[in-house]
């Protein structure tokens, strides 16, 4: 079917009975279900997949997985994706990224010819000057970005996210990871073991059929045993006390889900990378790894090449011989590093290998160029655990030094031995591991209520008897005798390194940012080796001498979608809410309320409210229920005012303060009966004040007995409002109205509509005639339904929270969070009665007492203080409203004396109204005020007697 | 004047999947009443129940929600008989809680992986068993949850189920967000 397909393979993972059509580079293709994009493309007798970053260098397939530098594609709207690992669906439109005009012919190549110039800190030694040019460079330097292309009008991906908490985590299922999870279940543990390919097995997977079996048994023994599996999934970061990041990406539903696990013990199995070669002309396409090539055909049944010299340090390398010989490549040269063969250079095109040169200055035609020449431990998770891993210059690469008791290492990162021996030590890992999580498990459901309860001791932390795994002699090959490139993904070579070595930057660390070697989409998986390995060369040392960098979180980059996960956002709603919809309301979202803004017409809902009635849902008004002898005692605490003659039926007033005096919330309190009393908050303070109250009780008054309960949402809350409010609740309830039985500050519990158990006030925020009603939520639609029902004929209407603003605003209320902010002092709100310094104490007295003693809240001696008065003021130009927050300045400069806290046009007065803030020297009756407007433009307001704008004695109110 | 009916917070309506392997049912309607009382009243010897436990008594469910404080579950009736048995003497305070709060019952085999995509509590048998009871934050919404199995979708054997309490206001978006959670696992809603 296509050029470069093989014949059935006897552990090809593709089916042949599925292809499936894509588009690469603009050309139709195809390929087969389980193909990647990468080995599809390759089929296709395709060697160029990408060009590189900088230099836009031709590049062809590397490692042919997850980590290859040189695959990422454009998927349709979707850039950078990973085509050497990303699975190929139908009908897909792959294209290269950063190219123009093509793939084949890229004219930003021309880089190359300044490549010179381009080293490392190019960007940084240039653009730096003159800094006024910057947003220049930014946008041409934007030009050369790689990467592909976002399309904004993208449908949003559907992230997911999962909470865990297993026994036991395995990262990695090769065959290590395997024998570990089912040893770890079969002793009873709960696993989950985590892969970041799309099969089980790691190498055993394009290895020798006597492999593939061994994989197959134990990934039968694995899911035998119960062991949950995580397939193209990724342990992307390890953090205190075995808090685990995966990133899953194969769930059925979601682009990518996020699996917060809390494993009672890690189990590091991620085998190990195998590490590219330096050297001249590495990059060329055709340069490819040893397990590169043996997942293209063994798993792919893709031939890579058609002669090939292959440079050998170890078996897998001469087991790719025998692959390459089987899929009918022809061998020009087996090269032996054991034996002191080497690599120095390829030649050809720059799109394609043509010839190799060997060590001793020989040549050999070839297309392709396989490197073994060893591996990297990607020793990420251990490096997150705290472990520091040690360099063995015998084996040629990193080992594990110490890990905390809850992580342990097994396979391939821990040491070299036969696949018995590795299986075993796997075993060996997973029981170890199993039994450690039993001694956390026990420790954990000591500890918490409501776990299973545990009678036995402690088990103590098991010791580790392993056999520890061996360590091969492996040589040393990072780099030839000629430079090439180092870090692929950031086009970074060794004499670039070389180089920034000389200027200085001569530890590890400040060369891997100076240069950005290790820091592409790699992650130091493929270079950070290579990367020490000629740092150390240039400054004359060994590896294990410079060190290492230490890999931080993730282990592989994720999204910013499986970062954020599912998106909650709580939304309250009233039992009303379905009626405000279908009446056309218009929502507005109130801290999380949804609640009607208005019906259409603010200003005539106010009007009808002061010539009819109205209602209001003010559901979300904060509820506290509290019962107990000594409630008159905590009212007293949280309350300026006094609180112990409140008698049942009686209503009153109160603002609280924090510790400094500074107004935190205000509200009614009635006594409802000898022994229950119901609190109101502001709507936004009603946890704040639950919190707070239960604060005082719990630390300083532990021996009062009150009980607060939170009852916000076991009421709808109705405010019925206006001069035929009393006519129109009298149709609905058996509770007398009249003023002698009812009056202003008093409340009756009662039934309403049929509904009992209601409790109706004899208050307001209106400044109208009102009753404020609090029904049990169950039927508070009822209620609502019923009220316009029966005040159809009185011209009742509903109204929102704009004109209940007005109509606060008209009264003179303020609300606490707008009108005062941190630091507004109680006694400057206009309240000072209401606050009581002859009380025992209460929250903020001393600080009140100590404020009010300096004259603060008493405008005319309190300059001293100079602390903002809330005064109430009207605009001399009615047609203007000025902004909430507009500044109050002083005459003919900007200096800035206060700012509007509330703003309206009021229908009732025919007049442009506010609260502000101001100096106390500024606060009195008649004062002319300047107001900036945000236009630039300039008005005058007026400081007003009374904060009520309307009806300051309160007669509609109490009528 | 029609009778007022019980509303629940839940006013969307579902179509129920016959067969489904995990359910969402709307209890809302239950009566739910909150016991508090002091150490050393009596009243703490009648509900005899410990924290973070639950029980059932006759059809009442009865469950440890704090320190001092207990809920009891049930029909109306039956909820009413049981808190009349409830000595008052000392610092003991009743609140109904029947229309502040929703509550929803989740249950199917598969109901503690669904718990786990909107809850970072350790739903295990051993750190929440049959008749344990807790507060967590369940997509983003603080609740009260206690596990009381029962049999499953299909009426054959015990499964695990979770009563899930919250804010009657955050009732039909908490109800969304379980069916969002269950989807994969093919969800059917009961309301």
């Amino acid at each position: 079917m296509t050029m470069r397909r093989l014949p059935q393979q006897p552990g090809e993972v593709i089916d042949r009975s599925q292809p499936l059509k894509f588009t690469w580079n603009g050309k139709p293709a195809v390929g087969y279900q389980g193909d990647t994009i990468a080995s599809a493309i390759a089929a296709g007798d395709n060697r160029i997949m990408s060009r590189s970053m900088k230099y836009h260098r031709p590049r062809g397939l590397l490692t042919a997985d997850f980590w290859d530098p040189n695959a990422f594609v454009q998927v349709d709207d979707e850039p950078n994706v990973r085509s050497g690992h990303r699975l190929l669906t139908n009908g897909i439109d792959v294209g290269p990224q950063n190219v123009w005009p093509s793939l084949d012919y890229d004219v930003k190549a021309a880089n190359q010819l300044v490549g010179r110039f381009l080293s490392p800190g190019f960007y940084y030694k240039t653009f730096i000057h003159p800094q006024k040019l910057w947003p220049a460079y930014e946008k041409v330097l934007a030009q050369f970005a790689p990467g592909g292309t976002v399309d904004y009008e993208s449908e949003m991906a559907y992230f997911d996210k999962r909470y865990t908490h297993p026994d036991v985590v395995v990262a990695g299922g090769g065959p290590a990871g395997l024998a570990a999870a089912t040893a770890a279940a079969e002793a009873g543990a709960s696993v989950l073991l985590v892969e970041h390919e799309h099969h089980l097995g790691g190498h055993l997977r394009y290895g020798t059929e006597d492999d593939r079996a061994l994989a197959n048994g134990l990934e039968l023994a694995a899911r035998s045993a119960g062991v949950e599996i995580l397939l193209d999934s990724t342990v992307t970061g390890r953090y205190e006390d075995n808090w685990l990041g995966i990133v899953q990406r194969s769930h059925p539903l979601a682009s990518e889900r996020l699996v917060k696990a809390r494993a009672k013990t890690l189990i590091v199995a991620a085998g190990l990378i195998e590490r590219p070669y330096v050297f001249e002309g590495n990059d060329r396409p055709g340069v490819m790894l040893a397990s590169a090539a043996r997942r293209l055909i063994n798993m792919y049944s893709v031939k890579p090449g058609d002669r090939a010299v292959v440079l050998t340090a170890n078996e897998s390398g001469d087991q790719t011989v025998a692959d390459l010989e089987r899929a009918g490549v022809k061998i020009a040269e087996v090269v032996d590093a054991r034996a002191g063969g080497n690599v120095t250079a390829t030649a050809g095109s720059q799109k394609a290998v043509e010839s190799v040169t060997l060590g001793d200055g020989s040549t050999r035609d070839a297309d392709l160029l396989i490197t073994a020449v060893g591996w990297t431990a990607p020793t990420s998770l251990l490096n997150m655990s705290g472990d520091r891993p040690v360099y063995d210059p015998a084996g040629a690469r990193f080992f594990p030094d110490r890990t905390p008791d809850n992580v342990l290492v097994t396979g391939g990162i821990a040491g070299d031995g036969t696949l018995d021996q590795i299986v075993e030590h796997g075993r060996e890992t997973g029981a170890l591991a199993a039994s450690r999580a039993l001694a956390v498990a026990h420790r954990l459901q000591a500890l918490t209520a409501r776990a299973m309860p545990v009678s036995d001791p402690e088990p103590a932390m098991a010791p580790d008897a392993r056999t520890p795994l061996g360590r091969d002699p492996h040589p040393e090959l990072y780099r030839s005798t000629t430079h090439g490139i180092v870090d692929y993904s950031e086009d970074v070579g060794s004499k670039d390194l070389v180089s920034a070595t000389k200027e200085g930057y001569d530890s590890v660390e400040l060369l891997k940012r100076y240069t950005t070697a290790t820091m592409g989409p790699a992650q130091g998986k493929l270079e950070t080796v290579n990367t020490v390995a000629v740092l150390a060369e240039a400054r004359g040392e060994t590896i294990a001498e410079v060190g290492t960098t230490i890999w931080r979180p993730p282990y592989a980059p994720l999204t910013l979608g499986a970062l954020a996960g599912r998106i909650f956002e709580p939304e309250r709603v009233s039992s009303v809410h379905s009626w405000h919809v279908a009446n056309g309301a218009k929502p507005i979202l109130a801290g999380q309320w949804i609640r009607p803004e208005h019906y259409g017409n603010p200003q005539a809902e106010v009007t009808n409210v002061r010539e009819n009635v109205g209602i209001i849902d003010i559901s979300p008004l904060g509820k506290l229920d509290l019962q107990g002898a000594d409630v008159p005692k905590l009212l007293n605490l949280l309350y300026t005012n006094k609180w112990s003659k409140l008698g049942v039926g009686s209503v009153r007033y109160g603002i609280m303060c924090a510790e400094d005096g500074v107004v935190m919330d205000d509200g009614v309190t009635g006594r409802i009966s000898e022994n229950r009393w119901l609190m109101t908050t502001t709507s936004s303070g009603a946890g704040s004040v639950w919190e707070w109250a239960e604060n005082w009780l719990q630390t300083a008054h532990p021996d009062w007995d009150v009980h607060i309960t939170p009852v916000t949402t076991s009421y709808t809350s109705i405010n019925v409002a206006g001069p035929k409010s009393r006519e129109l609740l009298s149709r609905l309830t058996d509770v007398p109205l009249d003023n002698d039985s009812f009056d202003y500050m008093q409340v009756r519990p009662g039934t309403v509509a049929g509904v009992e158990d209601c409790i109706m006030w004899r208050i307001g925020f209106t400044g109208e005639l009102s009753f404020e009603l609090h029904v049990p939520a169950g039927y508070g639609l009822h209620v609502w339904e019923a009220l316009m029902d029966e005040g159809a004929d009185l011209g009742i209407k509903p109204f929102g929270l704009e004109a209940q603003r007005i109509m606060r605003l008209e009264k003179g209320h303020f609300i606490v969070g707008q009108d005062t902010d941190g630091l507004t002092k109680a006694p400057t709100t206009g309240l000072q009665p209401l606050i009581k310094l002859d009380k025992d104490d209460f929250a903020g007295k001393p600080e009140l007492a100590w404020a009010m003693g300096q004259g603060v809240g008493d405008a005319a001696d309190a300059a001293g203080m100079d602390l903002p008065v809330l005064v109430s003021v009207q605009m001399t130009d009615s047609s203007i409203v000025p902004p909430e927050a507009s500044q109050i300045v002083r005459p003919n400069t900007n200096e800035i004396l206060g700012r509007i806290t509330s703003s309206r046009y009021s229908p009732t007065l025919k007049a442009s109204i506010g609260l502000a803030q101001v100096p106390p020297s500024h606060a009195s009756s008649g004062t002319q005020l300047t107001v900036l407007l945000t236009n630039g433009d300039r008005t005058t307001a007026t400081v007003q007697q009374h904060h009520a704008h309307f009806d300051p004695d309160g007669l509609r109110l109490r009528s | 004047m029609t009778m007022p009916t019980f509303q629940s917070p839940v006013t969307a309506s579902y179509e129920p999947t016959p067969g489904a392997a995990l359910t969402l049912t709307d209890e809302s309607a239950l009566s739910k009443m909150v016991v508090r009382a002091a150490p050393g009243t009596a009243a703490r010897g009648v509900l005899a129940q410990a924290f973070a436990g639950s029980r059932v008594a006759g059809n009442v469910l009865i469950a440890g929600s704090r320190p001092d404080e207990w809920m009891l579950i049930g029909p109306a009736d039956a909820v009413a008989t049981r808190v009349s048995e409830i000595p008052t003497d000392g610092h003991v305070s009743l609140v109904d809680w029947t229309h502040g709060r929703a509550m929803f019952r989740l249950t199917g085999d598969v109901a503690s992986s669904a718990m786990e995509k909107v809850c970072s509590l350790d739903w295990s048998d051993a750190m929440m068993p049959n008749g344990a009871v807790t507060s967590a934050s369940v997509a983003k919404v603080t609740c009260d949850i206690a596990r009381n199995d029962v049999s499953g979708p299909d009426g054959g054997e015990r499964a695990p189920s979770y009563v899930i309490l919250c804010d009657r206001s955050f009732g039909q978006y908490l109800f969304d967000a379980l069916l969002d959670a269950g989807e994969e696992f093919g969800i059917s809603a009961v309301s």
